[in-house]
């Protein structure tokens, strides 16, 4: 640990420390363009210049020389040094406000306001642009040029839907395209020409196409590269910041939404380094205008006749309530059920459940419907979630990451940059699916095994866990058939499933001894394991003899598809499992009962009608929504919900961190919060219900769900500030210039609930074997066509952002080039894919000839134009459309 | 008594010169009183002498405004829409004279030299709604009937200075076309 002296100040730091990173403890500020804290130094804009002298050693005693005060004596290097570039090494001294060094400043910023227009008043940057600070903290104060003098370039250049570039303000520091190359690895942007003409270009068809562009908007130090949705809507000053989190996915990214006349104008990274670090993905970033599209419901309504009449609040709650009260009694509880998506908060969703079980006396509940209809492995979670305190962008040496039948790219885009990340940080990272996905890029060791297969996997690991003797089982209580039931050899296994034998032995052996080890799995390995009773258990096996389960950075994290489908398990949105996560003896309905079996249905933010054709309104329907679903259309009461931006919770994530989110808009006319209608109908049906706000709800919460004790909303407001002590969201809402000036705090906020694994030291977990089910029924070369997903679709919400409409890929069926030659299909034909389905179903695509699915796979994206529901796991026959 | 009689002459006196001296009421609202040229009265939003607005919608006024009166809503200039020069302009623009209170920061908050309090005193309304001026009376009238906004510009694709140079006088400059002669 070096100790270096500063302005006079003298800091111990770890080795490896940047200059201008050691000067941030001492409040030396350095001021920079080109260098981010998140990237590596390239020391190109030289904005950072300081003096640096390193002591003069004696040669004879390799002791520094002392001058007469007992003071090491300081060779002062010639020439200033880049402070971004240059490590600290023992007893450097470091000088940052001397005559050389202001004037050094003061040249920078001349020289870059040499080819710099006088655009502030109109620029978007202006009020959070370090250009601005730094001209007014280090600049010369006066011009000596005219602005006809001035080098002028190209404005208003659209870099790609959501991105406009100035050319005229970019300083060219590169940060943009090294947050390309270097964190979202999709390098799609570069430099062209030289000199002054030097400009940044897009070399992507279509332009700029990458999942993260929207953060290059943050990190660029200037207004050169703006968004063209907030683009002239306001001055940033204007905006009031809002702490949020974003809801379109389970990373449970911190947002910050920015707001001015009750309507949300951007949306911005906040920070919190367990999460999201300082990056969105573009659906979290553009997709917002859902919020105040005009289609918004804004009154209740109930069916008379044949058509849905607007009435009072007053009026829909006696409608429900007598239709309610007297089915309850008649067809009792048995047939009243509940449908919540998973998309709505844990207070939303506890209430929910509270009226189901505590007032209807009613077990039929579910979540799990649409995207979600495959989520599983909620005992996995229960007992190994990922310990307490897991931070994946932490990872490295020592850690192995297992990511099993995921796609993150698309549908947990934060968490591939996180688990990039670590990876470059020494993170042993090893991806298996059944094709071939953007974390692989990133991936020590790849798999593409066959799907169905899943379970031959995971059997051949744990085979050679046993023959190498791998396993640890001081936790474990290893059922007497476990390892007879594994009776075939880890090749056999292998070849099942389609992979290489010696690899698969390796990942065991890099598993088992791993120091820690960490798994993922995703929407494919979870439909595996709905079809394969097997695999679970194998999945089981696999956490509890590696011994990675119980501590941080060790465990298991389910890569769901909603921002609340944790909290959907943690509230009890289950047929057979309560608040708590406890297990029910007497299960209700399960979604796909409710659909056929109930007569009243009470459905709050779902839309079955949409996910299946042939969903019917049972009898009587309720449906609480923020627009007129196709379930809410054949319903007999629709109720207006307010969006997650008019009021305030609390969401789950996928890590298990809870988050609350504020307030950051008024509701939208008469629409209310899905709490307050859910408790409003239970007060109808005479409930002693009394919970003025959502953080009354959380109270009983904490009470009621022992994960979430001590989950208060005044607790998890709390962010940890590595820089400035405790402050509490939504305190401090400068994070967008911080982002750009790269003065991070180092936020983190939210809390993890702790796993069984982890609050019970002693417990002990079993390890069985089942037996695989017999897969006779699929002809081998039949080819499968596998389901994928896109970071932007037809979904719902997306609809109503213009912005984002022509990133919405079209759809195409990407084949295997070796079956493409077999078929007889060429990149970019027109093929028609053929469903062993009743009633027949055919696709019409062009085909996509790539390396991104093995032989005997296709992939087609759901829900793009032509190709919405397609069904999981269904076995295809692909022809040439003639 | 003597001396009684000399005050009252010269009452009287002064009484007649006063009756005959040219009278200081102003017959308002018939006749109204001239204002010193930096009176601070009612804003005009001001042209550029080929008819755009000067307006860019930089909100600057509006951040520097003590009593928050003036509300902008910036939108993007399109080629057959110009109302200013470069690429902005005010969209909504709104000072609500009950809050101002005529300081005159707006005025100098100004990149532009857009916005001006200028010399009309005459504010009353008779509900507060109309207190709440917007763009449309706020804006001078073109210098020539034909130079009104939003227009057309001739050369469409080109953007001009949002804010004009110092030295260029007030007509707004055509970046592009400027670089160009410089190559
Ligand atoms: S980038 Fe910064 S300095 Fe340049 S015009 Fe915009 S606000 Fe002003
Ligand atoms: S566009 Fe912005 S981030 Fe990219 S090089 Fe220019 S100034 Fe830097
Ligand atoms: S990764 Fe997920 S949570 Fe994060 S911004 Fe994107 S959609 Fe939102
Ligand atoms: S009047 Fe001037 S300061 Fe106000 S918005 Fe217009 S240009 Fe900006
Ligand atoms: S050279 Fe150091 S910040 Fe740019």
């Amino acid at each position: 640990m070096p100790n270096v002296t500063i302005d006079g100040q003298t800091i111990q730091v770890p080795a490896g420390t940047l200059v201008v990173e050691a000067a941030k403890p001492l409040g030396v500020h350095i001021p920079v363009f080109c260098y981010h804290p998140k990237m590596q130094p390239v020391g190109m804009c030289r904005m950072c210049l300081v003096e640096v002298g390193t002591p003069r050693m004696d040669p004879a005693t390799k002791q520094p020389v002392l001058d007469e005060n007992g003071a090491p004596m300081i060779n002062w290097m010639p020439k200033l040094q880049a402070g971004c570039a240059t490590i600290v090494s023992e007893g450097m001294a470091i000088r940052t406000t001397t005559p050389t060094v202001v004037d050094a400043r003061r040249s920078v910023i001349e020289f870059l306001l040499t080819s710099h227009p006088l655009d502030c008043p109109i620029c978007d940057k202006g009020g959070e642009c370090p250009l601005q600070d730094h001209t007014l903290h280090y600049g010369p104060g006066k011009s000596r040029f005219y602005v006809e003098s001035k080098f002028h370039n190209e404005k208003s250049v659209p870099l790609s839907p959501l991105i406009m570039l100035d050319r005229e303000r970019c300083i060219q520091c590169a940060r943009c395209i090294r947050f390309q190359d270097e964190i979202a690895g999709e390098p799609v942007l570069g430099f062209a020409d030289r000199g002054r003409g030097l400009e940044i270009t897009t070399f992507d068809d279509p332009p700029f196409n990458s999942n993260f562009s929207g953060n290059t908007i943050d990190i660029c130090p200037v207004g050169a590269l703006t968004s063209r949705d907030f683009r002239f809507t306001a001055r940033v000053f204007e905006l009031n910041d809002h702490a949020s989190v974003c809801q379109h996915c389970s990373v449970g990214c911190n947002i910050n939404i920015g707001e001015r006349d009750n309507t949300i104008k951007r949306i911005t990274p906040r920070e919190n380094e367990a999460v999201n670090e300082i990056w969105l993905c573009d659906k979290g970033r553009f997709v917002h205008h859902f919020a105040h599209a005009e289609e918004r419901l804004t009154t209740p309504m109930i069916r008379a006749d044949t058509d849905l009449k607007p009435v009072s609040w007053y009026e829909a709650l006696t409608f429900i309530a007598n239709r309610l009260r007297p089915a309850l009694s008649e067809g009792g509880a048995k047939t009243i059920a509940g449908l919540a998506g998973d998309r709505v908060s844990n207070e939303d969703l506890y209430l929910f459940q509270k009226l189901f079980r505590e007032v209807l006396g009613s077990n039929n509940l579910d979540h799990r419907i649409g995207w979600s209809q495959w989520n599983a492995g909620q005992e996995l979670v229960k007992n190994f979630g990922a310990g307490v305190g897991t931070n994946l962008g932490e990872l490295g040496k020592g850690t192995t990451i297992l990511v099993l039948g995921a796609d993150p790219q698309n549908e947990q885009p934060v968490i591939r940059l996180r688990l990039a990340k670590a990876a470059k940080q020494g993170a042993n990272l090893m991806v298996a699916n059944g094709r071939v996905t953007k974390l692989n890029d990133s991936a020590k060791q790849s798999f593409v095994y066959k799907y169905g297969e899943e379970a031959s996997f995971l059997f051949g690991i744990l085979r050679a866990f046993l023959d190498g003797q791998l396993e640890k089982s001081e936790r474990a209580n290893v059922d007497a058939n476990f390892a007879l039931g594994l009776n075939l050899s880890v090749a056999d296994y292998a070849e099942r499933a389609g992979v290489n034998a010696d690899a698969l032995q390796q990942l065991a052996a890099n598993f088992a001894l791993s120091e820690n080890g960490i798994i993922l799995f995703g929407r494919e390995f979870m439909f595996a394991m709905q079809n394969e009773p097997a695999l679970e258990a194998a999945l089981n096996a696999l956490v509890v003899l590696s011994g990675h389960f119980g501590n941080k950075n060790n465990g298991v994290i389910a890569l769901y598809p909603h921002n609340n489908s944790m909290g959907a398990f943690d509230m009890g949105i289950l047929p057979n499992g309560s608040a708590g996560r406890n297990a029910l003896q007497d299960a209700g309905m399960s979604a796909k009962d409710m659909l056929t079996k109930a007569k009243v249905l009470y459905v709050m933010a779902a839309d079955p009608a949409r996910d299946d054709p042939k969903f019917r309104n049972p009898g009587f329907m309720i449906v609480q929504d923020l627009f007129l679903t196709e379930t809410a259309q054949k319903a007999d009461v629709v109720l207006p919900a307010a969006s997650w931006a008019e009021r305030d919770g609390t969401f789950t994530n996928t890590e298990r961190r809870v988050q609350y989110f504020q307030r950051s808009l008024e509701p939208m006319q008469n629409a209310r919060a899905d709490w307050e209608i859910v408790q409003t109908i239970a007060k109808q049906l005479g409930a002693q219900w009394n919970y003025p706000s959502a953080s009354d709800v959380m109270n009983e919460i904490t009470r009621d769900v022992p994960q979430y004790a001590k989950m208060s909303h005044e607790r998890l407001r709390v962010t940890a500030r590595r820089r400035s002590s405790v402050q509490t969201v939504g305190g401090d809402s400068a994070e967008p210039v911080q982002i750009a000036l790269g003065e991070l705090f180092g936020d983190m906020s939210g809390v993890q609930w702790a796993t069984v694994s982890e609050t019970n030291a002693d417990a002990k977990f079993e390890v069985k074997f089942i037996a695989p089910k017999a897969d006779g029924n699929v002809a081998a070369n039949v080819p499968y066509m596998a389901v994928t997903r896109s970071l932007l679709d037809r979904g719902s919400a997306i609809q109503f952002s213009q912005i984002v409409q022509p990133r919405v890929p079209n759809a195409n069926v990407e084949i295997n080039s070796h079956d493409a030659e077999e078929w007889n299909i060429a990149d970019g034909e027109r093929v028609k894919i053929t469903f062993e389905m009743k009633p027949p179903r055919v696709l019409e695509l062009n085909a996509q000839v790539d390396g991104t699915v093995p032989q005997g796979t296709i992939a087609v994206a759901n829900n793009l134009q032509g190709t919405e529901n397609l069904p999981m796991g269904a076995r295809v026959k692909v022809t040439k459309n003639v | 008594m003597f001396e009684g009689l000399v005050a009252l002459v010269k009452g009287m006196l002064t009484t007649g010169r006063e009756m005959t001296s040219p009278p200081v009421t102003y017959q308002y609202p018939e006749v109204k009183k001239p204002v010193p040229p930096r009176f601070r009265g009612r804003h005009e939003l001001k042209r550029h002498e080929n008819g755009l607005e000067k307006c860019i919608g930089c909100s600057l006024c509006a951040a520097a405004c003590p009593a928050d009166a003036i509300y902008v809503v910036p939108a993007a200039n399109q080629d057959n829409e110009r109302y200013s020069p470069g690429e902005r302009y005010a969209a909504t623009y709104e000072i609500n004279l009950l809050r101002c209170i005529f300081c005159g920061f707006c005025e100098e908050a100004c990149p532009t030299g857009a916005i001006v309090l200028e010399h009309d005193y005459e504010l009353a309304y008779y509900d507060r709604r109309s207190a709440i001026i917007t763009k449309e009376q706020l804006l001078v009238a073109p210098p020539k009937p034909n130079m009104g906004t939003p227009r057309v510009m001739p050369d469409p694709g080109n953007l001009y200075a949002a804010i004009p140079p110092i030295k260029g006088g007030t007509e707004p400059v055509n970046i592009v076309e400027m670089a160009k002669a410089k190559q």
